[in-house]
Order: C-alpha cells, then structure tokens, then sequence
C-alpha cells in the first residue's frame, strides 16, 4: 500500500512537471518591430526559450507573412524581402508541443517621391474656361502615390489661378507657370492662355418634344465674334426642369457628348456653357404611356422539386412545347405541351444519372433537345442529347462528357453544335450533325487569372459568353466578322465591368437607331442564405446595358434595376425585353429608340408579374428563373412553382389611365 | 468488526453502483458529414443505437448555384470544423465553423477543386489538397493554410488531381495521392515540402511533367483511356489511388486503389510497397481505427464496406451499405464504430451508415442530404 502511494506521488509530480515544463517554453523573437528598405532583404530570426531564459535546442520555425505580395518571407529560413511600402505582420510558428506562436511587425519605408507627372493639359487654353488637371505621383521604387498631397501654385494669379481638387482657373491672356510640389519634388509646366474667342453658343435639340426614357440629341455650336466655330471649345451641359407631377421631382441624366434623357415627364431647360458664354433650350418629355396589362394564362405546376430553364418552340407536328429543367433534385427534364398556353400540359419527361438538370435547349429545326446534367453519380457529368421529334416520346439519344466531367451548367444550340460550359471554366463547341456521336471540335477559353465563365448564348453566328469578372466576350463562331468558325472560336470583342457578376448576355440591334446593344444581366445573393432553405430567398443585381455600335470601344450607357430583387435570364423580341428578376418575377421592358440612363425610373416598364403559389416547392416564394415570348405569350419558368404563361393585354390609347396590376 | 464490515460493505456498494452508472452510461458520437448535392453539413448524433441528424447546417453563398461540399475536418483541440467547398468561380473556398454554434468564422479562397483537408497538431497549420477534379491533367498543389489567421501562406505541388490526404499521429508528416499520376507523396509539415513521392504504378520516375513521370516510356493501350481531342494520349494511373492514410502506429500508410481494386501497404521505413489486400470494387477512402488494429475501407463500386484485420492481414465479412455510391469513412476515438458516408444516386438522399467494427455489422444508419461525402468523426459525449 505505502508503495502504492509513492507510486502515485512521483506519477503526479512527473505528470505536472511535464505540464509546468511544457507551458513554460516560449517563443522570442530576435526583434518584435523591423523596418526595411524596398528591395532589401532581413533575415528574421526566433529562438525558443525555457523558464530559465535557456534556448531549447532542435526547434524549427514556420514564418510567412500576411502581406506576401508586400512582403515576401521564405517560410522555412524567414529571409524577409520588401517589396512594397507598408507596415506588414509576420508570423512565426514554432512546430511542437507546446506549439508557439509569436508576431513580427515589419515596416518598409516608402521610397522617396522621384516624379510628378501633369496630364490633361487641352492644346488651347480660353481665358474663362476652367481645366481640371490630372496628376500622378510616382516615388522610385515605381509605386503611384495617391495618398499624397500634391500642392498647386500659380506663378501669376491674375492669369492663372489655382483652385480645390487641382482645377486651374485661366482669368485673362498671357503666360503663367504653374508648380506641382510633393516632398520637394516640384514639376513646373508653362501655361499660355489665350483670349477666349467663344462670342456665342448656338444650342440645338433633335427634338424640342419627347417621352420620358427618349433620348435628346443635342448639338451646341460655339461661335467666335465674326461667326465662325470654335471647333475645340469645351462646351458643359447641365439642365433644370420641372415635373408634371408635383409629387415627383424633375431628373434625368445629361451627358458630356450632349445627351439627354428624363426620367420624369415635364418640362425641362438645357443649358450648354462654354466659359462666360451660355445658351438654353427648352424641351419637352411626356409620359412614356406604355403601361400594359397582363395577365395569369396557365401554370404546369411543378411543386415537388426546384424547377430550372426553360425553352419553348414549335414542334415539328405545328404544336408548342416547352421543356423545363429541374435543380437539385433527381435529373429529370419534363416536357410540355404549351398549345393552349391556358391548359399546360405534362406529356413527357426524362430522367438521367443527375441532381440538376440547369439548362435546357432545343434546335433550330425543333427535333433536337439538349440539357445539361450536374451531380452525376459518377462524377461524369457532361450533357444528354434527345431526341424531341414527338415532344411526347422524348427519347435520349446519347450521352456525352468527354472533357464536361465538371459539369455542364449552361449550353447553346446553334446551327448542328453545341456550345457547352465545361466546369466554370470554358466552352466546348461539338459538333452534333451526328447526334449519336457528338465530337468536340473547338473551343473557346479565356487566360485571365482566376477566369470562370457562367453561360455562353449564340446569334448570328457569334457567342456572348458572360465571364464574370472579365464580363461579356464577343467570339465569332461563324459569323465571319473575326474569321472564327465553330472549330476556330475567334474573339473579336468585350467589356466587363467592376462589380464582376456578369452572369447572362443577350444581344439586340435597335433598326431605327442602328444601335448595337448587348445586354448584360447580373447575379448576386448579398442578402445570405435562408438556413432552412424553405423560406422566399431574395436576389439583388440588374441588367447593365452596353452600347457595342463601336466594337472597340463598348459604352456602358443605360441599366435597368428592381429595387430588393436581382436579374437572371432574359429575352428581347420586338424592342421588347423580358427579364426573370428572381424574387421580383418577370419584367416586361420597353427598350425602344436610343437607350440612356436608368429606365425603370423613365417609365420604360411595360407590365410585370410574379409567380405566387400557394401550393410552390416553398409556398408563395416567387424565384422567376427565365422568360421567353412564343406567338404572343410569355411563358416563364420559376424555381418554386413550375411553368408559366402569361398574357400581355394590347396597348391602351395615349394618356389613358390603367392599373397594371 | 462491526463497523469495519459496515464499512465494507459500503464501500462493495458505492463501488457497485458506481461501476453500475459508468457501465451503463451510453455514449454518444458525434460526426460531421458534408452533402455535396444539397450544399449542407449533417451533424449527426449516434447513441449507440439510433443515428439521428441532430442539425442540418447550409453552407454557401449561391442559392441558385452548387457549391459542393466536399472535404470537412475537426481541429485537433475539437473547437472548430473546417469545410472546403469546390466549386467556386473558379477557385473553391476553405470554410472556418465554431463547433459550439456551426456558424462561419472565416473562410479563405484556395485552389481549383479543394478536398480533403486536415490541421496538423504540430505545426496548427491546416493542408488542403487542391484536387482539380476537372482541370486539366497536371500537376495541382496542397494549400498550407493557417487556420487562426485564415491566410494561406504556401502552395506545395504534388501529383495529378491531387486528394484523400491525412496526417501522421505525430503531425509531421502529411500523405496525399495524385488520382492520376498514380502517385503517394509525403509532405513534411515543418518544412513544407515535398520530401518523398513513390509511384505506386510501379513505373520509374523520370521526367518533372505529369508528376515526375516518363510517359514516351509507358504502354498507353495498357493504362487506361485517353481524354483529350486531338493532343497525346493522357497517362491515367492503373492503380488510380484516391486515399492515404498514415497508420497511428506501425509505420506504414494505407493507399486506396480505386482502380486496382487493392489496399497498398506502403512501409515508410522502406518507401515501398510491402503488401496488396485485394479489395471489393473501388475502394475509394480508409481510415485505422485508433488502437490501430482495423483499417475499414469504403468500397464506392459495390456499395459495400470492408474491414481489415491488420494484424492477420485478413478482411472480416463486408458489409453492405444502405445505399450505392459508398463514400467516405471515419472511426471514433473509442475504435469500437465506423462511420461510413453513403452517397446515393440522382434524387435519393444520402446516407450515414453506422458500423460495428469488431463484429463487422451494420448497427443504424440515417438519411440526409444528396450525396453524402466528407465524413469525420468530432466527439465522444
């Protein structure tokens, strides 16, 4: 028994021992805070101490830093190397038990301001009319520097004076020099004002009486005392107005090239000045009056699973049938026939080794249908093409994943191929004359860092593909405008813009402007996850309209928004556009005529509808996925309720007031 | 004598009773598992009866997107879970969750198709195959991430398609495979390099592409199949290895020949391959139960579950799991149960499947989300 006690006392003081031993080890660095140099190069060091100050032998250390594109730090040696200034965290971990842990704080020193560069200087300077110069402050280790502050002086302030947010003031003719200064570093450029020969402006408008959402040309001609044009003078414009509606306050949007559009109907003054020298005319916007009203037609409900795309045409038989997707669920594509839009009916579906079938599309000719297939229980994902000649006896005629393992989550049908996205990261053209045996004959990637790709349409001859942050790429797959073919995909054109969640693109050509528009829709969830995910989810982002008519120098020039809903897919057809709005179902658009600005507020919003069932896969939570006009009706897919269609009532006469809903 | 014998039999009874009360007292196991089609964690509760799901976690930003969960982990001191999404646009994300409240704490963009995942208990550091299921077929990268900062601080390149990765007992050393470079490699964790790769095709190393292998050398006809249109024949591994797992004790590492339908013992003294158990179909993820006296494996062909007696080198009577698609597999601390991830086909649910490992039975099982996959096992209650 005594032993037995010892036993257990020595057992205790080892066990504690160990512990204290443990947790008193510590890790030191050799010094908390560094500062460097760009460009140099410090070794870091750390040692790991015992209660008694002594260094324990054998440690190794992990450093890296925070900031690694900043401050680059080999992980195993911790040579440090700066190369960018900045105040940096480096983090050393020494492997073990007890693990520790210990930071480094490392200052790079900011190079020394080396130059002041002064842009946007016009080759004449009018007396009168004010220059915002632009200004870029480098140091010597190549890094622009924003953060300065650059101090501006005038050597002669009764001809040139200096003015907030760098804007130089020309008062009268002659010479001056102006000095940008930053840290003792000065740039001097000489200025020569010359008299201002701008006499008169003479102020035109395409049209003095308009709608709201038209668009007004304007043309201001300056004109020195003898008549003749100043070909170069700057010229403003700005505009006041006042609305109709006493309730509604006056906007619209005036651009630098002289442009102009109302949002709300009224009367409104354009100013143009050019220096001391001003015109104004005055126009007129109406109301737009394109309200219409629509209404429920039928539903195939679909309430048992979340329902995808859809696609609508006629059948070889002279019938319309559509064919919807399903997400998240058991693979299956259901067909319908949508003949009578009022009595939709279920004829057939398929259903293949999948989870979401997300896409779903159909030939030109109507005999061929693809969709796409994701979660497949191998892993080997890819598309399935069937055969739709009878809609009713839809009959899968094969498989193809070749190179599509990842996924296929949108796909387009053009001319015998198929355009397929293979895992977020490309598309694949395949040739499908021979159904049963599709072959891969091309296709088109981008080399953007961290490029991804969300869904590719074709017209014409040429494919949108919206890419996310690097937006819609323009390829000729056929078209001929870039030489590119179906094998050879040949980029021609793009634009992206910043919020990077370019998700869908759709083409439209206006004829009676000769426009060029590619329309690009959004996708964004900003507002998180229902976490039973049986509850209405709400989407955010809109539809960015892009002016193409230069291909080289897209312009983004109108948007159209849902407040507290968010874009999917859509359509256009007749200068009409139909966009699933998710949570805000779907929206019909007037899209006529030159487009500018923000054409919700303009009143270019023909009708909307939105899915509410009862009965949906989550009750009363509309989620409109896409839309699609066929022979005069709009049917439209949503995620919680199945197929719909809908009725756009005629256009009622001019000022005639209707409810649209 | 009178209250010593009191005093015995007090002491039989409160000794009885506690026996009794420990003896009795169930115990429950806790595990995460991760529903790759439905976008959520299960966190399911066995009591030595009856799983049941006791929290369903979504996970994810995209109500309308897939963004598939795919390798989850517990930290070593069992406060935080630890979730790689794959799909993303296109690099997948690494997801920190409090244990206590399975709410997101941070997260950190990775690679291309980030898997299976584990925290060293040496380094803290958290290593991430980037699997690159569906790139193309090059060499990818492990992710050294550290998980209090939420940073990733190195990429470390391995093998083709790169997955089924785990860390030795000590911590010092992580195993992952290259799918189809049919390669083991062995990572030092403290030095954060590769430091030994074996081809497990038997072939010999040679050339840096394709993950160190000569391919000019290799008969193709043999190997597989080709996937690529018009450029050279791609090599695809015979052997196909898709798990590795350290055993706790023995020096050895288990590899899971999905394509050669074998459990590899590679000897780590040696750096090769020292034994083949010939498997089921598939074998697709290991694990060795603590005690190191089982290795289960799960079996992704056939839908079943095998269990090796290590020591005799001989496999108890599989079992057959509730649904297709067997997928992963973890064993709780007590190395008395196995818990095996079920995926399902198209719209059946997944499942977890609970495994009596010593008497090789299937003792419960419980749906949940499509296509159940990464599997671990958190606590013991």
């Amino acid at each position: 028994m005594k032993k037995f006690f010892i036993y257990v006392f020595v057992f205790i003081l080892v066990f504690n021992v160990g512990i204290l031993q443990a947790q008193d080890l510590n890790i030191k660095v050799s010094s908390e805070t560094v500062t460097m140099k760009i460009g140099e190069s410090k070794q870091l060091d750390a040692v790991v101490l015992d209660n008694a100050g002594n260094k324990i032998e054998n440690r190794e250390f992990i450093f890296f830093s925070r900031n690694s594109r900043a401050l680059s730090v080999v992980d195993t040696t911790g040579l440090a190397t700066a190369i960018k200034h900045g105040e940096y965290d480096v983090i050393v971990i020494s492997p073990g038990d007890p693990q520790l842990r210990s930071n480094i704080t490392v200052t790079v020193e900011p190079a020394p301001i080396s130059k002041i560069e002064v842009q946007g200087i016009p080759e004449n300077i009018y007396a009168g009319i004010p220059i915002p110069l632009e200004l870029k402050v480098t140091d010597e280790a190549g890094f622009e520097r924003p953060e300065k502050v650059i101090k501006l002086s005038s050597s002669d302030e009764d001809i040139i004076s200096v003015a907030p947010f760098t804007k130089l003031i020309p008062k009268e003719k002659g010479t001056a020099k102006i000095t940008a200064t930053v840290d003792g570093v000065n740039e001097t450029i000489e200025i020569n004002v010359i008299e201002n020969p701008i006499a008169e402006i003479l102020l035109t408008s395409d049209m003095v009486e308009g709608r709201s959402g038209d668009v007004f040309t304007l043309t201001a001609m300056a004109l020195d005392k003898a008549g003749n044009q100043v070909t170069d003078a700057p010229i403003n414009y700005s505009f006041t107005g006042e609305s109709f509606d006493v309730s509604a306050a006056p906007s619209g949007l005036i651009t630098e090239e002289g442009k102009f559009v109302a949002d709300q109907p009224g009367v409104y003054v354009i100013n143009a000045t050019s220096g001391p020298a001003a015109a104004s005319i005055t126009v007129q916007a109406n109301n737009r009056n394109v309200s219409r009203k629509i209404d429920v037609v039928g539903q195939g409900s679909v309430n048992n699973k979340h329902t995808s795309d859809l696609w609508i045409w006629e059948g070889e038989d002279g019938k319309d049938y559509a064919v919807t997707g399903t997400w998240g669920a058991d693979g299956t594509a259901y067909f319908w026939d949508v003949t009578d839009p009022a009595g939709i009916q279920l004829v057939d579906s398929v259903k293949v080794d999948a989870r979401t079938v997300n896409d779903v599309k159909v030939s030109e000719d109507g005999k061929v249908a693809v969709i796409s297939r994701e979660g497949a229980s191998n892993r080997k994902n890819g598309l399935v093409i069937i055969d739709v000649s009878n809609p009713r006896d839809a009959k899968i005629i094969s498989e193809f994943s070749e190179n599509l393992t990842g996924g296929v989550h949108n796909v387009f049908i053009y001319k015998n191929h198929v355009y397929a996205l293979s895992a977020g990261r490309k598309y694949y053209s395949i040739n499908i004359e021979d159904p049963k045996n599709p072959k891969i004959v091309g296709e088109f990637e981008l080399d953007t860092p961290g490029h991804s790709i969300h869904d590719v349409w074709v017209h014409d001859g040429i494919a949108y593909s919206s890419n996310w942050t690097d937006g819609v790429q323009l390829v000729d797959v056929g078209n001929g405008i870039a030489g590119g073919t179906p094998s050879n995909p040949v980029q021609f054109a793009s634009y992206a813009y910043p919020s990077g969640s370019n998700h869908a693109a759709f083409p439209y050509k206006d004829e009676k402007t000769g426009k060029f528009y590619v329309i690009l829709g959004d996708e964004e969830f900003p507002y998180g996850l229902d976490p039973s995910g049986r509850k209405p989810s709400r989407a955010a982002g809109f539809l960015h309209i892009i002016d193409f008519t230069d291909l080289k120098n897209p312009k983004e020039v109108a948007w159209f928004q849902v407040p507290f809903a968010g874009s999917h897919n859509f359509w256009i057809e007749d200068d009409i556009l139909y966009a699933a709005f998710y949570n805000g179902g779907v929206r019909v658009v007037d899209i006529s005529g030159e487009l500018l600005g923000d054409l919700n507020r303009q009143g270019r919003e023909i009708a909307w509808i939105v899915p509410e069932d009862p009965d949906g896969y989550v009750a009363n939570a509309p989620f409109t996925w896409g839309a699609q006009p066929h022979k005069g009706h709009i049917f439209y897919s949503d995620w919680n309720s199945g197929l719909w269609s809908a009725k756009l009532q005629p256009i009622v006469p001019d000022n005639a007031k209707i409810d649209n809903k | 004598m009178k209250v010593q014998s009191v005093l015995k039999k007090s002491i039989f009874l409160v000794t009885a009773f506690l026996t009794f009360n420990f003896g009795v007292k169930a115990q429950d196991y806790y595990v995460y598992v991760t529903a790759e089609s439905e976008d959520e964690v299960a966190l399911i509760k066995f009591d030595g009866k009856n799983a049941t799901v006791e929290e369903t976690i979504p996970v994810g930003i995209w109500p309308a997107e897939i963004e598939g969960p795919h390798g989850i982990n517990v930290s070593p001191d069992g406060k935080y879970w630890y979730l790689s999404l794959a799909h993303g646009n296109p690099y997948g994300t690494l997801y920190k969750y409090s244990t206590e409240s399975n709410e997101v704490v941070d997260t950190v963009r990775l690679g291309l198709f980030p898997a299976s995942l584990q925290v060293s208990k040496t380094t803290g550091l958290l290593y991430c195959v980037n699997f690159d299921l569906h790139g193309d077929m090059v060499p990818s990268t492990v992710s050294v991430v550290d998980p209090e900062e939420m940073i990733e601080i190195e990429r470390i390149e391995t093998g083709v398609m790169p997955h089924g990765s785990r860390i030795s007992s000590d911590g010092l050393f992580h195993y992952s495979v290259g799918m189809m470079s049919g390669e083991l490699f062995e990572i030092s964790t403290t030095k954060l390099k590769v430091t030994r790769k074996l081809n497990l095709d038997g072939i010999a190393e040679e050339m840096p592409a394709m993950g160190g292998m000569d391919h000019s050398k290799m008969d193709h006809s043999k190997m597989g199949h080709t996937m690529m249109t018009e450029s050279a024949p791609m090599y695809h591994s015979e052997t196909k290895p898709t798990w590795a797992i350290p055993h706790p004790t023995n020096g050895k590492v288990y590899v899971a020949g999905n394509g050669s339908d074998e459990i590899l013992e590679v000897d780590l003294e040696k750096w090769e391959i020292t034994n083949r158990f010939k498997t089921g179909k598939a074998p697709y993820n290991c694990d060795v139960t603590p005690d190191g006296k089982y290795l289960v494996a799960t079996y992704k062909g056939s839908g079943e579950t095998g269990i090796w007696d290590l020591k005799k080198g001989k496999e108890l009577p599989r079992i057959k799991n509730t649904r297709n698609v067997t997928h992963g597999v973890t064993i709780s601390s007590d190395s008395k149960f196995a818990f095996i991830s079920v995926e399902g086909i198209g719209g059946e649910p997944g499942t977890m499947d609970v495994i009596d490992i010593k008497n090789a039975k299937k003792v419960a099982s419980v749906d949940m989300g499509k296509q159940a996959g990464g599997i671990i096992f958190w606590k013991m209650e």
